[in-house]
């Protein structure tokens, strides 16, 4: 299977909710890439503003061959740039099964952490909501305590924190009372 | 103190360097498409191989692909300098 899941389902196991970092965070990490791609069509104003450069500005013409050339490499370096970030910012997740919480960081290519806690060993689950913005939009960090080796998940930048907090409260409430734990 | 006026560093006879610009743009195009198709290689695998959603991964793999060859040709079409 070429597509094969990021990691192994038990029998009956269900996924509940994924969590990602909150869209508009992952638009602000492409603001600087916006920037750069903006920045070769501004320079020859920007070059004209600045009294000594400005015979500068009349050198960059993108309809000649050289600097078309230079920007069209420039532009594939900064879109490749800002595939990469829409690469890893798909790769990290928390999923919510009914059994456990899974936290998928990815730190670079080929750096990856897979770490999961059984909802029955949750023993805390904190959120913090900090800022005009991030109150308006519903955007926090989530921080799960277990009681295993791993002490503590996690998941900064998310939307809903607290509903998702909810969800898992009562997914370990449930579990607990199955387990008898 | 040498009496003579400096003269210019010139390359021993028979030795000569030719470089256009338009060789040298091609070569920064082909290292600069080189290392692009590792990186894509590398980011597609991961995509492939750890996004567990073919819906989502095919889509943004063909969308770079295009937009990169979309630039890539803008990119070429600047370097056929005479």
């Amino acid at each position: 299977m070429i597509f094969s899941p990021a990691f192994e389902l038990e029998s009956g196991e269900v996924v509940i909710h994924e969590a990602r970092k909150h869209w508009l965070l992952f638009v602000f990490e492409l603001l600087p890439y916006a920037i750069l791609a903006i920045i070769p069509f501004a320079l020859p104003g920007f070059l004209r503003l600045v009294g000594p450069l400005s015979p500068y500005a009349d050198l960059i013409n993108y309809g000649e061959p050289l600097p078309r050339a230079v920007l069209g490499i420039w532009l594939l370096v900064v879109w490749t740039s800002a595939w990469g970030a829409l690469t890893r910012y798909y790769l990290n997740l928390w999923i919510l099964t009914d059994r456990r919480i899974v936290e998928i960081t990815q730190y670079h290519y080929f750096d990856r952490e897979v770490s999961s806690v059984l909802l029955n060993r949750v023993q805390d689950v904190t959120t913090e909501v900090k800022g005009a913005l991030f109150s308006l939009l519903d955007i926090g960090n989530i921080h799960v305590q277990s009681a295993g080796a791993v002490d503590e998940f996690h998941m900064n930048g998310i939307g809903s924190p607290e509903a998702l907090r909810d969800i898992i409260l009562k997914k370990a409430s449930e579990n607990s009372k199955t387990t008898g734990v | 103190m040498p009496d003579q006026p400096l003269q210019p560093f010139a390359l021993p006879q028979g030795i000569s360097i030719h470089l256009s610009a338009g060789s040298t743009i091609g070569w920064a195009l082909l290292l600069v498409f080189l290392i692009w198709a590792v990186y894509t290689l590398v980011a597609s695998y991961h995509w492939i191989r750890y996004s567990h959603a073919p819906a989502v991964a095919l889509p943004a793999i063909i969308a770079h692909l295009a937009v990169s060859a979309a630039l890539m040709s803008f990119a070429l079409s600047g370097a056929l300098l005479p």
